[in-house]
């Protein structure tokens, strides 16, 4: 008896009709597509596909437990990386964030991450390259960021509100060290009952990255403001400087 | 020639004829069967009060540069770059209407002259209609009358519900043709009711020639149809319905009378009160926008037969140009796997 998934594959069959008049200025609109179970090393999920109004990028939610119609649920949102989610890579703490995610949803008796893909199409990973490469000439500004498409939040938050809404989500306390996340989200209206610390542990990986990232400026935060924000979360790593 | 080389091709649409075509000029013996009185599917032309109407899609649009050549090879008047104006965005929870880079065009005779054309040549039988599908000792379909047609490959371009409802139908039937079963039950189609209006021609007409009304719940698209022709009679006007409006009102008589009261809202009073109309009840009209599949399925049957599935569901985009390009990628899958 799967009464989540069941609720979930149900969330198809009403979204075939589904109609609004979208949201946010680009009105995004989204539909729950497919749904199939996913078991992971952090625990067993159910991989929810949405299709949307505006591109092809193919945003997922990441639900485990019962939370069609439920409140306060635990609620992470994190944008693709495919550099840091995938390649491991040291320029960010995508993967970090990404599994302390799942690992948070996993021992909660229900909770969501909200995949929102930035890069699967047009010239987003290209761009990011670019920027990296723009990084190592020391040209990492702001200004060519943003002339790189760094990025439309406004449109992120937007999908997320929406995909939040049609999984009939009431409430949601939100995993995030970011009060900007809270304050776009209740925007678009998300009810959010409360927050989450996010609180990634101490290791191997990312207790090199923080050494790096000491070693070029010795403050955390002000680092991460400079580099390309994948994730507009600061990291808070336990037993760190800058916790 | 031998009995496996044979093609069966259920669907005289464009998927099935450009399926079709595409394995003849390869030498290969076609019978393309369907129900209907005419070909070309929901690529559909009918003539109200002597004046062509596309009840169907309004117009051909696409980018892939061999189906542009398709549409360019068509010996009809063609009426380039139609809709030239177009006005609303439609409701903001739907896809853009247009994709960049693509080209657009009507024909002044009507978008059936496409699937007409496709079909030159073809050995098409229409009024037949398939009652079931047999698959042991052999492939076979079930003519209404009692008639059998065997073929070693048998191409299913039809609407997915359709082929469903063909599929179910089969007695005993082996793991090739459950997957079939399988796979189309994960999308299903969006209907539409369509209604042909022509109004008397001193009638002005409108400045646009495609409306996507933005505030209507009922009227997706309205077409103004008589700007296709060169000097048609009539203001024709093609209202077509939303999907939800669709589904929610198929069943119901009053349906056409329904939609001429929404467009005498959005148009005036004039719309309610066409010379002459047309109705079309389109219960698999298009591809629901997030049902779409990748590419055409072909299935190894037990006993050496072989069964094929396109149509617009089966290629990226939906419409004529993914049913168009489907046909052609199964007829290629068909005879490449022929020679291995």
């Amino acid at each position: 008896m799967n009464v989540g998934g069941d609720a979930l594959r149900a969330l198809v069959e009403r979204d075939r009709d589904h109609e609004c008049d979208g949201l946010g200025a680009a009105r995004v609109c989204v539909r729950v597509v497919a749904v199939a179970r996913l078991p992971t090393r952090f625990g067993n999920f159910e991989l929810v596909g949405f299709w949307n109004n505006r591109d092809a990028k193919e945003h997922v939610a990441m639900v485990h437990g019962d939370v069609v119609g439920a409140s306060d649920v635990p609620v992470r949102v994190h944008s693709e990386c495919l550099t840091g989610d995938v390649m491991g890579s040291l320029r960010c703490d995508c993967r970090d964030q990404l599994t302390e995610g799942l690992r948070t949803i996993a021992a909660a008796p229900r909770g969501v991450l909200l995949y929102l893909r930035q890069e699967g199409r047009g010239i987003g990973l290209l761009n990011k390259i670019r920027a990296y490469a723009l990084q190592e000439q020391g040209l990492d500004t702001v200004e060519a960021n943003e002339a790189l498409g760094f990025r439309d939040d406004e449109r992120d938050y937007a999908v997320a509100a929406h995909m939040l809404r049609s999984l009939s989500i009431r409430s949601v306390d939100l995993i995030t060290n970011n009060p900007e996340k809270i304050r776009q989200l209740t925007q678009h209206g998300v009810n959010v009952a409360g927050r989450i610390p996010h609180v990634i542990p101490p290791n191997d990986f990312n207790r090199f990255y923080l050494e790096t990232k000491a070693r070029r400026s010795g403050h955390l935060i002000d680092v991460a403001e400079k580099r390309l924000a994948e994730q507009s979360d600061p990291v808070i790593v336990e037993g760190m400087p800058g916790r | 020639m031998a009995e496996r080389d044979r093609v069966l091709v259920i669907g005289a649409g464009v998927a099935g004829l450009s399926c079709a075509r595409e394995l003849v000029s390869a030498g290969r013996r076609v019978a393309v069967l369907d129900r209907a009185r005419g070909v070309g599917g929901r690529c559909a032309t009918r003539r109200v009060a002597e004046q062509a109407v596309d009840l169907g899609p309004a117009f051909l649009h696409g980018s892939a540069p061999a189906f542009l050549e398709a549409l360019l090879a068509v010996p009809a008047a063609r009426v380039p770059g139609w809709p030239l104006a177009v006005h609303g965005a439609g409701r903001p929870c739907q896809p853009e209407a247009f994709r960049a880079g693509e080209q657009r065009l009507a024909f002044a005779e009507g978008l059936s002259a496409f699937p007409r054309h496709l079909a030159t040549g073809l050995d098409v039988h229409l009024g037949a209609r398939v009652e079931r599908l047999e698959f042991r000792g052999g492939t076979r379909a079930v003519l209404e009358g009692g008639e059998v047609r065997e073929a070693g490959t048998l191409v299913l371009a039809l609407a997915p519900e359709q082929a469903q409802r063909l599929l179910e139908g089969v007695a005993d039937a082996p793991p090739a043709v459950r997957t079939a079963h399988a796979l189309l039950d994960t999308s299903r189609s969006d209907p539409s009711l369509a209604l042909a209006a022509l109004y008397q021609p001193d009638r002005e007409a409108p400045p646009w020639h495609v409306w996507y009304p933005e505030t209507s719940d009922v009227l997706q698209i309205v077409s103004h149809d008589s700007s296709k022709r060169g000097a048609p009679p009539f203001l024709a006007l093609v209202y077509q319905a939303r999907p939800r409006w669709s589904r929610q009102h198929a069943d119901d008589p009053a349906w056409p009378e329904r939609m001429l009261e929404e467009a005498g809202r959005l148009l005036g009073e004039w719309a309610l009160r066409p010379a002459h109309r047309h109705p079309h009840r389109w219960r698999y009209a298009r591809t629901d926008w997030a049902s779409e599949l990748a590419a055409p399925l072909l299935l190894q049957l037990e006993g050496g037969g072989r069964m094929g599935l396109c149509g617009d569901r089966f290629s990226p985009g939906g419409g004529i140009e993914a049913a168009w390009i489907s046909g052609r990628e199964l007829a290629r899958r068909i005879l490449a796997e022929e020679v291995a």
